[in-house]
């Protein structure tokens, strides 16, 4: 599908700018993290954040010491649409620093984009290998937390639409290349419609 | 009914005599690089570890008179956009309480309503309506997909 590919193509921009050594505000623009993230199917997705927190922590005790082979999975949220950025952070802390500032106002930019009124998100933080998997799980839970609260003041998202995962390092982008920033991002994904609107502007559950 | 709407209307004439006419908000992300620029080094010396949000504002609250120049009117232009566009975006369907029906034919304050004031010429829209509308960013953030 349309969104899928664009989605790709999304996600290759920021490969790019990556190899190129770009600074993060060369990462896509508000307008494209927009278009990433429409166009969600209709099926409600049945995974919410505290089963993902589940299976992460489940994850490592069922495979403790190294990463298993074969990586945590959520298939349920590979067909979504979504995106990723890289947000950088103070070492071993939630503090994001200002040179990330415009991605985090780019990403709040795109979801009051009026395309995406009443989806709610997932805010899915991931971190390298470095450090404990455990407290890696942690530290990027902490890091989700700190986007969605800034998404929320000063950029006004509601917090009802907004919610935060820490992926740890349990799904790295290069297996090959652990410690690689590469595996540090974060990722937005649009799990469906959360809220429609009355005659007044009222927001309600969707039906 | 009508006190709503002439309260709606004073305080579009107060903003609208605080504001320079016709200014634009600034996108968020445009806001919030701004802000970064200014206040970089202001920002290490007195905000370090402080993360993006409330805390911040009361950082820079706290240590007004000890910021640059600079870091301070940047600061003053970058909330007011924020806050001036984040009301845009909640006000819009009272803004345009007496446009929508005659434009788009509904009340409804969803995303079909934004569609259609999206295909609207400024032109056809009262002032008051183009002028929150333009607040709002939609127009640019469509124009950047």
């Amino acid at each position: 599908m349309k969104p899928h590919l664009i989605s790709v193509v999304a996600a290759a921009f920021v490969i790019w700018a990556v190899a190129t050594g770009a600074p993060a505000q060369q990462q896509i623009n508000s307008g494209q993290m927009a278009t990433s993230l429409a166009g969600v199917s209709n099926t409600k997705l049945s995974l919410t954040g505290a089963e993902m927190r589940q299976a992460v922590l489940d994850n490592i005790r069922n495979y403790p010491g190294a990463l298993p082979p074969h990586a945590l999975a959520f298939p349920q949220l590979e067909n979504l649409a979504q995106f990723v950025v890289e947000v950088d952070f103070d070492f071993n802390s939630a503090v994001i620093r200002p040179s990330s500032y415009r991605t985090i106002g780019a990403i709040a930019d795109a979801l009051h984009n009026p395309i995406l009124l009443g989806y709610g998100f997932l805010v899915i933080g991931h971190t390298d290998s470095v450090g404990g998997r455990q407290y890696n799980v942690g530290l990027s839970q902490r890091r989700a937390d700190a986007i969605r609260d800034a998404l929320i003041d000063p950029f006004n998202v509601n917090p009802a639409v907004l919610e935060a995962v820490g992926m740890g390092e349990e799904q790295l982008r290069d297996p090959k290349h652990p410690t690689s920033g590469v595996n540090r991002r974060v990722q937005l994904v649009n799990v469906g419609k959360k809220f429609c609107f009355g005659r007044s502007g009222e927001q309600f559950v969707c039906p | 009914m009508n006190r709503e709407i002439s309260l709606v209307c004073a305080l579009w004439l107060v903003l609208a005599a605080v504001l320079p006419v016709n200014a634009q908000t600034m996108s968020y992300a445009d806001a919030i690089s701004q802000l970064a620029a200014a206040c970089r080094n202001d920002i290490a010396r007195y905000c370090k570890g402080v993360p993006l949000g409330p805390r911040l504002k009361t950082c820079f609250d706290t240590n007004e008179a000890r910021m640059s120049p600079q870091c301070q009117q940047t600061r003053a232009a970058v909330y007011t956009s924020i806050s001036r566009r984040a009301a845009a975006q909640r006000n819009i369907a009272d803004a345009c309480g007496a446009d929508i029906p005659r434009l788009c034919g509904t009340s409804y304050a969803d995303a079909h309503l934004v569609e259609c004031l999206l295909s609207v010429s400024p032109a056809a829209m009262s002032p008051q309506c183009n002028q929150t509308f333009t607040d709002t960013g939609w127009r640019t953030e469509r124009a950047r997909q």
